[in-house]
């Protein structure tokens, strides 16, 4: 019998994938990741709750059940990188780093000592072979509405060749459908948030016990004139609308900061620059299956998401090349770029996020929005 | 009470149920006699005198006057307004409550032992009675081994202390307080007879409504206050008197006290019952060199023990509350118990409510020397007045067969599990090739710890379904 370690959060997904592993007849041990425990200003760190919800489930249906604790790893490794970006001025996504690092990197090497064949999680996304390939590649779920794989697309190849995602080829409500079925106790818990331990409206907070803020101005971009003051340039992030307290009127836009001058710059012009791109550079390349930024060139209809949920947009060229100096200390990435063409203009997305690319299911893999 | 006989419930250590007569005196005071007990007119002074009057009533179940009493929002805030009066160090016992812990870690304290059967090391407490304490706090009756404490004879110890201080011309004053939050259903509490000058009351633990608390307070200890505001409970605890919640505390207590002889009768009655049914499950002896804890559940790859022995109960009967039946099952996770158990409609915990859930262990089961393994597999049952005879024979029943569950869970692991059925759906085989294909992760690290697996498979199948 294979012998499985299944991340289980609490959540429905990995309660439900619970179930289905062990009806495939898999030898299953439900690990509780434990990667933050802190209450932070407003916010209640669930983790007991999860915790609790996670094991009554794998008792439930007789699985043996772990605690591991990544959270000094959590806060060096994915914490610690995401303060460094808002200290740098961009917009990181943790959840990306907390799958490459934590869950597919220190889960996985720790599940595989322990004997695993595989490990497996409640995401949505699939790992199968394409076109008569011998290993597995990450490949977009079939809910294309609850699709994860933008989270996703860091995870080594290596651990994607033992990777399950029992839910990937399920519908979400098939899911629920297959919780209250099943009497899982979890069938109706409230979907958690975005970020693994902070909610979106969270992350000011949570910033503000991190980072020493160093107030400053707003400006108009096109004036240079003064119509609001900041609290720390590194809460607002481009294209930001709300938040910035600076009256009625037609809303403002972020479209610039200057940390060293400490300045945000604001816009009412929609069209700004700023806000729009032709062109996008990737750095810190993350490219699955063995693939160069040469090999991206090659691929008919290659497509982007730019965040998660976001439709897929179509990219024009693809152009490989060299980066001048990215020193990041967090990414083992070889000091490869690629430039994205767009056909139209794009929304710009926040530098620190991730752009991740496809070719029809397949997840290419993607970089950092530089 | 309604609901509560869809479940055997054996956490009354945790909370208690408010009986409708409890209920029935608190209800008037919600809605027409709702008024500010401090204002001056007449039905706003009927408000306070059925206020006073309730207090006086508690006070008299613990052999005080109600203005002695000073009433809280629960036992955690007695307690950190007893350690008021602490100026120097406290001492406090290694298995008190987080509250007493929590308030004591505020300032100087030292912890003084406690033996394996939970109670205090007298010897201890005197080695480390010097001149600089002036605060001691010690639990009447323990919240997780039900143990209960000689608080008679520590009190004297301290008579002796305050004694030798006054001929040696010190005047640091010693100041006793005891948590008695568990106990009030089941001992006889008389402050004078306890020789306590601080003592914190909960009504939640007695039958009263949650978030109401009292600290008694002798004439002669100085408190601060930790509430400022209008001077209310003699200055010590400011804020709008919760009538209700106080009417309802009384009557818990003074139905607690009137009945605690017949209740204590009936609790040792089921006692006996639940725990001659426990002592008769036979389970393997744990295993002489243990895994070290890991992770905050044990688990257990060590060969399988051939040795049968039976639960061992936590604690020395000989001082223990009557309704507190602490277990422990060496190599089972408890937790797993507990949620197993709440699916058959038995309600238990593994220790106390506000730290069982949190996955840290007990600092009190540490504190009399179990390993971690043993308290992970610590169970804490608690008995009270929603149960039945009938209802404990019935959950000693199961509370076997889900013992004797987890430790064959715990021996199908150590023999490697099979397929549970012939029929179940596998991985197939082409997942399998393909793992074939790609065998490029590093070797097992943990490959010597699975040498079980290679016997099972060498037997090829069918010896464990």
């Amino acid at each position: 019998m294979s012998k499985v370690f299944l991340g289980m959060s609490g959540g429905v997904d990995s309660s439900v994938s619970a179930v289905l592993l062990k009806n495939q007849g898999y030898d299953v041990t439900g690990v509780y990741m434990k990667n933050w425990s802190e209450d932070l200003p407003g916010m209640k760190c669930p983790w007991a709750d999860d915790l609790a919800d996670a094991k009554s489930v794998a008792v439930q249906l007789d699985l043996d059940f772990e605690v591991w604790d990544f959270e000094a790893a959590y806060k060096q490794q994915v914490v610690d990188y995401m303060l460094a970006e808002f200290k740098k001025g961009r917009t990181p996504n943790p959840d990306v780093m907390c799958n490459e690092r934590i869950k597919f990197k220190l889960f996985y090497d720790q599940a595989m000592a322990r004997g695993a064949d595989y490990i497996a999680t409640g995401h949505y996304a699939r790992v199968g072979t394409q076109n008569d390939a011998t290993c597995k590649t990450l490949l977009r779920a079939v809910d294309e509405n609850k699709d994860q794989t933008y989270f996703l697309y860091r995870m080594s190849d290596l651990a994607t060749q033992h990777t399950l995602f029992p839910v990937g080829d399920m519908l979400k409500p098939e899911v629920k459908a297959f919780a209250a079925e099943h009497a899982l106790d979890v069938a109706t818990k409230k979907e958690s948030m975005g970020v693994c331990f902070v909610g979106e409206v969270g992350m000011q907070d949570f910033l503000r016990t991190y980072i020493d803020l160093r107030p400053g101005e707003i400006r108009v971009a096109e004036t240079g004139a003064v119509v609001g003051f900041h609290e720390g340039a590194v809460f607002y992030t481009l294209g930001q609308r709300h938040g910035l307290h600076l009256g009625g009127g037609l809303p403002y836009y972020v479209v610039g900061k200057d940390l060293d001058a400490n300045i945000v710059y604001v816009s009412r012009d929609l069209n700004h620059p700023a806000l729009w791109a032709d062109t996008l550079d990737l750095e810190d390349l993350h490219l699955r299956d063995g693939r160069t930024p040469e090999d991206l060139t090659q691929i008919r209809d290659l497509k982007v998401r730019l965040r998660h949920r976001a439709p897929l947009v179509g990219v024009a060229t693809s152009c490989p090349k060299k980066s001048i100096a990215t020193s990041n200390q967090w990414s083992e990435s070889r000091n490869e770029m690629v430039t994205l063409r767009f056909d139209q203009p794009i929304k710009r997305p926040a530098p620190g996020q991730s752009a991740v690319l496809y070719a029809g299911e397949i997840c290419l893999g993607g970089g950092i929005i530089a | 009470m309604p609901e509560l006989s869809k479940y055997i419930y054996l956490d009354h250590a945790a909370a208690t149920p408010v009986s409708d007569a409890v209920v029935r005196a608190m209800l008037p005071y919600f809605t027409q006699d709702f008024f500010n007990p401090s204002a001056p007119y007449r039905p706003a002074r009927q408000v306070r005198a059925a206020y006073e009057a309730a207090k006086d009533r508690l006070a008299h179940t613990i052999g005080a006057k109600g203005v002695d009493l000073i009433m809280t929002a629960g036992a955690t805030e007695s307690i950190n307004l007893a350690f008021t009066a602490r100026r120097s160090r406290a001492l406090v016992s290694s298995i008190e409550h987080a509250a007493v812990l929590s308030a004591a870690s505020a300032g100087d304290h030292l912890l003084v032992k406690v033996k394996p059967s939970g109670v205090i090391c007298l010897d201890d407490l005197r080695n480390k009675l010097s001149d600089e304490v002036d605060f001691v706090s010690i639990s009447l009756a323990n919240n997780e081994l039900g143990t209960i404490q000689p608080l008679a004879e520590i009190s004297r110890i301290l008579r002796e202390v305050r004694q030798d201080r006054l001929a040696r011309g010190v005047t640091t004053p010693l100041t006793f307080h005891t948590d008695a939050s568990q106990a009030l259903s089941l001992i006889d509490i008389n402050v004078a007879r306890l020789g306590v000058d601080l003592l914190t009351l909960n009504a939640a633990k007695c039958g009263g409504p949650k978030g109401i608390g009292a600290l008694y307070v002798s004439h002669h200890v100085q408190l601060q206050p930790i509430t400022l505001g209008g001077g209310q409970e003699r200055g010590l605890r400011s804020g709008t008197e919760n009538v209700p919640a106080a009417i309802g505390f009384a009557a818990a207590a003074e139905h607690a006290k009137s009945h605690s002889a017949s209740h204590r009768k009936h609790c040792q009655t089921m006692s006996q019952i639940l725990r001659q049914a426990i002592g008769g499950i036979k389970i393997p002896a744990p295993n002489r060199n243990p895994e070290p804890y890991t992770s905050i559940i044990a688990h257990n790859t060590e060969k399988v023990n051939t040795e049968i022995i039976s639960p061992r109960f936590l604690g020395d009967l000989k001082h223990q509350l009557s309704s507190f039946i602490p277990v422990c099952f060496p190599g089972i996770d408890a937790e797993r118990l507990v949620y197993r158990l709440a699916n058959r409609g038995i309600l238990v915990s593994t220790g106390a409510a506000c730290a069982a859930n949190k996955g840290s262990k007990s600092h009190v089961l540490a504190a009399i020397g179990l390993s971690d393994s043993e308290i992970a597999g610590s169970l804490r049952l608690s008995l009270g007045s929603t149960n039945t005879v009938e209802q404990i024979h019935q959950a000693a029943q199961i509370l076997r067969e889900e013992v004797e569950h987890e430790y064959a869970r715990i021996r199908g692991a150590q023999h490697q599990k099979l397929p549970l059925s012939r029929n179940s759906s596998r991985p197939t085989g082409s997942e399998r090739s393909d793992q074939a294909a790609c065998n490029d992760r590093p070797a097992r690290a943990g490959s010597g710890k699975t040498a079980v697996s290679d016997v099972a498979s060498s037997n090829s199948g069918n010896i464990y379904v």
